[in-house]
């Protein structure tokens, strides 16, 4: 499983700096924070380092949205309507146009727009297929990756997961690009259901043969490996790392500001101030960063007052962004249960640091992970029951 | 004496059969076994069609459809022709054996018994799959285990072929199936999702039952409702066996019976190899000391 940056805000120098530092990686486009002529510069940009690859998200997800630079995009469609659009020259105009974007940015996949399903219809799938099939006619001469973009209420919902990967049978795209909104908008996931949903689709989308790049990730989503994902993507503010589709409408931008220190065995983060009261308290070292991490992140720990150390945005996320990366290299195993092992292993040491550090009244807040810890081991009992005896058989040959 | 009188008719309308004894009756048919100069030991139904009108159209196409298998596991449809008088006839290909369930009835199969079971059935289902039928009734009663403890399978009765008219009607309320064998996508009757998937899961639990002796889901069951239900909802238990395969075959069993159908292997062609890579992987000895 790999790490794929997921442009958002603040990501403009950052995904150069760690595409170079990293010797190669993805890089995800957003078309709602990079003008047209950003884009090709960062694609550029990209592309130019050793290993880098550029995707382009088309960001389709609300054709009526109104986010002022995402609809400024050339291949925007001026007019959209629900009846004619996707069995007409619209459809055909969208896709030529997208042809076109990728192949001025030479991205490495072609990332498909694709509508967000309310609820998995046959409507909507009528629509997936309408999409994929006019990609296919336009020739993209890359691999083509369909977006399956779901609501909360469909993703939670088994027998419309079921029924997408049905048809998915008839209907198989290269790759997918999976994006789902999180339930009740919040960041970390505590709704087994949800979960095991997701891991599901990634475990048919893959074994159906596609590759699966799962958007819009926090960690949580590590546990994307035991389904054997191709990547998750994530990156700097709480709007890339999970799905909030009103960010395709026009509002303010992100102006809170508070700088937040990941703490990778406890998967989750914490104000720096908390990190003084974990060290008076002497549990400081609980959260500790991974060996080997940013300078910013390791001098938080070197003895002095924590909040003294002057940890800035950029350094919380290129510290979260280098942690995340090591942990989903980590993730993957050679072998399926060894996979489920070692995200069981993440989870109970995770549980252990959190249980410690309660105790001690130091909470991430709505950064903690002591929520979703059930719905990972849930979702994890879930594809073992389901899923496991082929995807043991099946592991090395996906 | 009605038997004597049908015997006799049929000495006269089959000349080239002799031996001819009842083995049974069921339904619209009746069953003789017979001695054909060229087949050997056949067996001859007699359908009545003012019987049950939908019945025997269904068995014809049946047979029809399975007529194009010609393979070993699958019990050889020698003749079917146009009525004599009022009466369907077909002749297959006899089995001297038992059926499964009366095999059951002595205890579960042994490690040996059941690879055999498992390679035997799977190979007619393959067969089948290749000639787009889905059998949609494996179950003991429907698999005969002949005197050298080779496995056949044998009654298309329910069969589909996926490229044809749906024999059982779309409107019926569950379609045709035995509950505590059938998937949920068979009794739910939903046509489109019947595959060859549908005869993985019957075959898992059948494969359940012959290695335990227990059937998961009709063993203390009150009602055939309850049966259903559990089908739904319950999921067969881990099977456990005293042999080296114990935890692939108790995988691959895991596998063929998933509640949906997706979570199956795709195919049957899949679980044969996926079964016979647990046969290749364990040699006889360390299978079991009986293998």
């Amino acid at each position: 499983m790999e790490l794929y940056l997921q442009f958002g805000h603040g990501m403009m120098g950052l995904s150069k700096e760690l595409v170079r530092e990293w010797g190669g990686g993805s890089v995800i486009l957003s078309p709602r924070d990079l003008n047209d002529e950003q884009l090709q510069r960062q694609a550029n940009n990209i592309n130019q380092l050793s290993g880098g690859r550029v995707l382009l998200d088309p960001q389709f997800y609300l054709p009526r949205a109104d986010h002022f630079r995402l609809v400024a995009h050339s291949f925007w469609p001026a007019d959209y309507s629900t009846g004619g659009f996707f069995g007409g020259p619209a459809l055909w105009k969208l896709v030529s146009d997208l042809k076109t974007l990728n192949d001025s940015l030479n991205t490495s996949f072609a990332i498909l727009p694709g509508l967000l399903a309310p609820r998995i219809s046959d409507d909507w799938l009528a629509t997936q297929d309408a999409i994929l099939e006019a990609s296919r006619n336009a020739d993209f001469g890359r691999p083509l990756c369909q977006t399956i973009a779901l609501s909360a209420d469909a993703c939670r919902a088994e027998d419309q997961v079921a029924m997408l990967l049905e048809h998915t049978e008839s209907m198989k795209a290269d790759a997918y690009y999976l994006v789902c909104e999180h339930p009740k908008g919040t960041y970390l996931v505590d709704d087994p259901s949800w979960l095991a949903n997701l891991l599901d689709m990634v475990a048919g989308l893959r074994l159906s043969g596609g590759k699966v790049i799962i958007g819009y990730c926090n960690h949580q989503m590590l546990i994307g490996a035991v389904a054997k994902a191709n990547a998750i993507a994530s990156g700097t503010w709480l709007n890339v790392r999970s799905f909030p589709p009103s960010k395709f409408n026009n509002q303010d931008e992100e102006k809170r500001k508070a700088t937040w220190y990941y703490a990778p065995h406890a998967l989750s983060e914490y104000k720096v101030v908390f990190l003084d009261i974990a060290r008076r308290v002497g549990v400081l070292d609980l959260l500790r960063p991974l060996d080997g991490a940013e300078p910013s992140a390791t001098a938080l720990f070197a003895g002095g007052q924590p909040s003294t150390i002057d940890l800035s945005e950029p350094d919380s996320f290129r510290h979260y962004l280098t942690s995340l990366k090591k942990q989903v290299e980590g993730s993957l195993q050679a072998t399926f249960d060894a996979t489920v092992s070692a995200h069981q292993s993440l989870l109970d040491t995770a549980e252990s640091i959190l249980t410690t550090v309660r105790e001690q009244r130091i909470s991430g807040q709505l950064r903690d992970f002591s929520d979703a810890l059930p719905a990972n081991r849930a979702a994890l009992a879930a594809i073992l029951a389901t899923r496991g005896p082929i995807l043991r058989r099946e592991w090395n040959t996906l | 004496m009605q038997n004597q009188n049908t015997i006799s008719w049929i000495n006269k309308s089959f000349p080239d059969l002799t031996t001819v004894q009842t083995l049974g009756q069921g339904g619209q048919k009746l069953v003789f076994s017979a001695r054909h100069p060229a087949d050997g030991d056949v067996v001859l139904k007699l359908i009545h069609p003012s019987q049950d009108a939908e019945g025997v159209r269904r068995e014809i196409l049946a047979v029809q459809q399975i007529v194009t298998v010609r393979v070993p596991r699958i019990l050889g449809v020698g003749r079917i022709a146009t009525p004599i008088g009022s009466c369907i006839w077909i002749r297959e290909q006899r089995i001297i054996g038992a059926t499964l369930r009366e095999r059951l009835e002595s205890g579960h199969l042994s490690i040996k018994e059941l690879l055999t079971f498992g390679t035997h059935v799977l190979e007619a289902l393959a067969d089948a799959e290749k000639a787009n039928i889905v059998h949609r009734d494996v179950k003991p009663e429907n698999v005969m285990v002949d005197r050298t403890g080779d496995y056949w399978l044998l009654d298309f009765g329910i069969s589909r072929h996926l490229t044809m008219t749906p024999i059982t009607p779309s409107a019926h309320a569950f379609g045709k199936f035995t509950a505590g064998y059938a998937p949920p996508e068979q009794f739910r009757n939903v046509q489109r999702e019947i595959d060859a998937r549908a005869d993985l899961f019957a075959f898992g639990v059948t494969f359940y039952e012959c290695a335990t002796g227990r059937q998961p889901y009709q063993d203390g069951a009150a009602n055939p409702l309850e049966v259903l239900r559990r089908v739904e909802n319950d999921t067969v238990p881990r099977l456990s066996l005293n042999c080296g395969a114990s935890d692939s075959l108790a995988d691959l069993i895991s596998a063929l019976t998933q509640r949906r159908r997706d979570h199956r292997p795709a195919t049957v062609q899949q679980a044969q190899l996926w079964f016979r890579d647990i046969l290749n992987a364990n040699q006889p000895g360390s299978i079991s000391p009986g293998v």
